[in-house]
């Protein structure tokens, strides 16, 4: 198995090469860059303009900005913003945890309603119930999150006051502190269950399916002929078999954990890693931009990987190779 | 049994968090309420207090006037800082932290600051601050956008290009009288030159270079203002508290909290008194004046609206506009697209009526503005415009309902309009289909709305789609138009070329117009002369709106902004 990582891993060269052209020539394709846009007529000088491009090698021929970006990306210089004029490093390092915070408690969020329902769905299959539970699942998952955001925020927030509408955490808390915990949890929570309420349906449905089978084998008609209850067959038997291609989805969640919530980090101005390249996307900040794409790719494949490798452990049958 | 309770209890713990979270959501709102209520009876001001304004684009966190680019970085320091001149209510440049005196070749300007103003960490202000700042920006390493500033002041392109370690022309006399020599004499020099002091001691032992990125800049900032910034959440909101020793006074709030939320809220968020005050766009007006606690504030600002019209090319190398494109060189055909267009209507129907019509691209707010006596008011006349098309030679020859020019060629507009906004989609389409009525045939250039950035591009270099483009300017407070609309500027995106208006606008900055009513007849001139020319039709100036919480009071608007006076706003609960 280290065999088969490592030369997975191996293959995830050419692969990240692949998409850093890709990335590179869109960003670059984006009309304007950052000096144009709105422009301030009594603070800015089209000469200083001009020296700024040519500072940073704006009117350099592409594959040349190319090489010198790659050259130093792999260095592990992922450049400056051009906008917050810190190191990109420092900026994403900055906006990480939030990102990360948020998407696990989505996470939870969404593993406790899919098994829930998925559970029930698999066990009374084709009831109204049922058909209940997958009209919600496909409608959960036809709302775009920005629609469900601002109803979400017009609702619990400006109706009922239950719920922040924007932020990570209360003004003037020091970290460290009880409070600042609890607002943390507080601010994450709205973001966190409109993400994880609206993308219960794969997990549910592929959970109900599963159960479905199962019950039809043979293990569970032995089960029921010696006698065993059917919660005890449902919730021991068939849902410890029916886990294990779950379980393969947490590979791919990886990425999705880092990128997917750009829009509704927007909505609530959650300051994570999805507003940042949507500001960076406005501002043509060109190094965030592209390095938070290649982060992302880079998270894809890895969790590709890692998912493969977990059918190997949870599935014996499987062998790597 | 186990299993049962262990479900039990995660079920419970779950619950009381979404308890605890609804409770303390409660409290807050609750409290809000109260203040409310308490402030429709009373509306007396009340000690300490906390404002936030709203942003709707979080800041990038530059907090030194001599680096910063966003607007919103700009309104954290219209907290922090102060300046050596403030801008009144007519524009008109009054001393602030120091006074002037000019000397009689119009060269040099001594200044006096004033004594004990004191600078967030403690020191007192001095007249080194300020030469720092201004050696600071003339030095090769300043990775700034605003060298522009300094630029006037003798000497200083000699140590920009490194020919020299300082400025020639700064003399310091004493810690409070500092004297300016600056290269040629220009009327406005004093408005081109830099205005804010740079705390020397804070910024000690660090280079030049790696200023714009230091710790003092970005989370520990210094400045001279009544409010100092406490903490920094990048991306979210900065806390800003009040500065007791504040030179004018002490201010009344206790702090100000500039939060960033998501435009789409931002209604609701005045609604509920999560936000006291933000600037605000025309589309959201008519919904908060139902509210009862919200005043919408308007005054008549620098930004302003026009349609360009494209006379030629900018050389980009020699930086000169040259005009070679003659489609838009007959003077009746261009006061026939400007009666044609019904400017009123268009502000009530996609303005919400906060717009006002005006005939030049001045402002009425500036002290310069000439008296709608003097301009031809350009009512709409399709009628009128008809006729000068006619006069003109713009006749339907070919019975296709539109005008061929006055060779019997097909004559068409490429109209250019940038997206965004919802309300631009009709704004462009009425503009055209105004101009479709009097027999001018207009299409929408590219056929749909343009990418902002892409618009900018195409613009800026001349692309043949953008005959005709819908534009606007932000001004700021100096009155002289010549950076947007001078022969060579940068910015004349139509590349308007006329010997009169540089000799015009050339002759407002000269000595001679160091007499005010002097400068103001010459750009009088100017004005008539746009007037009658329109090298660009004028659509209206924008009124700048704010939102603002009726707890919330004090606030003094003006052309500039929101912030001239924040020490003296005050909160009624």
């Amino acid at each position: 198995m280290l065999q088969y990582s490592l030369r997975r891993i191996l293959g995830m060269i050419p692969l990240l090469f692949l998409t850093s052209i890709v990335v590179f020539t869109l960003a670059k394709f984006m009309p304007g860059d950052p000096f144009g846009g709105e422009i301030d007529p009594s603070n800015t000088n089209p000469e200083y303009i001009e020296e700024m491009r040519e500072k940073l090698g704006y009117n350099d021929p592409i594959h040349i900005q190319y090489i010198r970006w790659v050259t130093n990306f792999v260095q592990g210089d992922f450049g400056h913003s051009t906008a917050h004029k810190i190191p990109v490093f420092d900026l994403i390092v900055d906006r990480l945890p939030n990102t990360i915070f948020l998407a696990i408690v989505s996470l939870i969020i969404t593993y406790i309603f899919a098994f829930a329902m998925g559970m029930y769905s698999g066990r009374r299959p084709y009831t109204w119930g049922d058909n209940l539970i997958a009209g919600y699942n496909y409608v959960g998952l036809a709302i775009p999150s920005f629609v469900a955001g601002i109803i979400a925020i017009y609702f619990f927030s400006f109706q009922l006051g239950w719920f922040p509408f924007a932020g990570s955490v209360e003004v003037g808390l020091q970290p460290g502190t009880w409070d600042y915990y609890i607002s943390r949890m507080h601010h994450v929570l709205l973001p966190a269950l409109i993400l994880g309420l609206m993308g219960t349906a794969s997990y549910t449905q592929f959970l109900r399916n599963d159960v479905i089978e199962n019950s039809r084998k043979d293990f569970v008609r032995t089960a029921r002929a010696k006698g065993t209850s059917e919660s005890a067959i449902y919730n021991k038997h068939i849902l410890r078999n029916s886990m294990i291609p779950l379980i393969t989805f947490l590979g791919f969640d990886i990425a999705t954990l880092i990128g997917g919530a750009v829009i509704t980090e927007t909505i609530f101005t959650y300051p994570g890693i999805g507003l940042l390249f949507l500001e960076s996307v406005d501002r043509r900040d060109y190094a965030v931009l592209m390095t938070i794409t290649m982060l992302l790719s880079f998270l894809t494949l890895l969790g590709n990987l890692i998912a493969d490798l977990l059918y190997g452990i949870v599935d014996p049958r499987i062998r790597l190779g | 049994m186990k299993k049962k309770s262990f479900w039990l209890i995660s079920l419970l713990l779950v619950f009381s968090m979404f308890l605890a979270a609804c409770n303390s959501g409660n409290e807050t709102s609750g409290n809000e309420k109260d203040g409310d209520k308490e402030e429709a009876n009373t509306g007396e001001p009340v000690e300490g207090g906390k404002v936030t304004l709203a942003v709707t684009t979080a800041p990038e966190g530059v907090f030194e006037a001599a680096y910063y680019r966003s607007a919103v970085d700009a309104q954290i320091l219209e907290f922090t800082g102060d300046e050596i001149y403030q801008v009144n209510d007519d524009l008109e440049y009054e001393p602030d932290l120091a006074t002037w005196e000019i000397s009689e070749d119009k060269l040099t300007y001594t200044f006096k600051f004033k004594e004990g103003v004191k600078w967030h960490n403690g020191e007192e202000l001095t007249v080194e601050d300020w030469q720092f700042a201004l050696e600071t920006m003339a030095d090769p390493d300043y990775d700034g956008e605003r060298f522009n500033y300094v630029e006037g002041i003798k000497g200083a392109k000699a140590k920009k290009d490194g020919k020299a370690d300082s400025i020639e022309g700064i003399k310091v006399i004493d810690d409070y009288t500092i004297a300016i020599t600056f290269e040629e004499m220009k009327l406005n020099n004093l408005e081109n030159l830099w205005s804010h002091p740079m705390p020397k001691k804070h910024f000690e032992g660090i280079a030049v270079a790696d200023l714009g990125e230091s710790e003092q800049v970005r989370t520990n900032p210094v400045g001279l203002g009544p409010f100092k910034v406490k903490s920094v959440k990048p991306g979210e909101y900065v806390e800003l508290e009040k500065f007791a020793d504040y030179y004018k006074g002490e201010p009344k709030l206790d702090s100000v909290v500039v939060k960033v939320i998501d435009a789409s809220v931002a209604n609701g968020a005045l609604q509920n008194g999560e936000v006291d005050i933000m600037e605000v766009i025309p589309n959201q007006v008519e919904e908060l004046e139902k509210m009862n606690h919200i005043t919408v504030e308007e005054t008549t600002g620098v930004g302003y609206s026009y349609i360009g019209l494209r006379f030629g090319h900018r050389d980009q190398e020699a930086r000169t506009n040259k005009d070679d494109i003659d489609k838009f060189k007959n003077k009746d055909l261009r006061h026939a697209l400007l009666y044609a267009i019904d400017r009123q209507a268009m502000i009530d129907a996609f303005l919400s009526g906060k717009g006002k019509v005006f005939n030049t691209v001045i402002p009425s707010t500036f002290w310069i503005a000439a008296d709608e006596s003097e301009l031809t008011q350009y009512e709409y006349n399709p009628e009128k415009a008809k006729e000068l098309l006619a006069g003109a030679g713009y006749k339907d020859v070919d019975g296709d309902g539109f005008v061929e020019d006055p060779d019997g060629e097909p004559f068409s507009i490429s109209f250019g309009h940038y997206a965004g906004n919802a309300t631009f989609e009709g704004r462009s389409q009425a503009i055209i289909q105004s101009w479709n009525d009097i027999g001018v045939k207009t299409e929408l250039a590219t056929g749909s709305l343009i990418e902002f950035n892409l618009y900018n591009d195409m613009k800026t270099e001349d692309d043949e789609a953008l005959e005709a483009f819908f534009g606007s300017w932000s001004t700021g407070s100096d009155p002289d138009p010549s950076g947007l609309w001078a022969n060579n500027a940068e910015w004349n995106f139509g590349r308007w070329v006329n010997e009169e208006n540089d000799k015009l606008l050339n002759e407002a900055l000269s000595e001679k117009a160091f007499d005010k009513d002097y400068r103001k007849e010459v750009y009088v001139e100017w004005q008539k002369l746009f007037n009658e020319e329109i090298p660009a039709i004028p659509l209206w100036e924008n009124l700048d709106l704010y939102g603002i919480n009726k707890r919330l009071q004090g606030v003094h608007i003006n052309a500039v902004g929101f912030q001239t006076n924040t020490h003296e706003w005050y909160v009624t609960e």
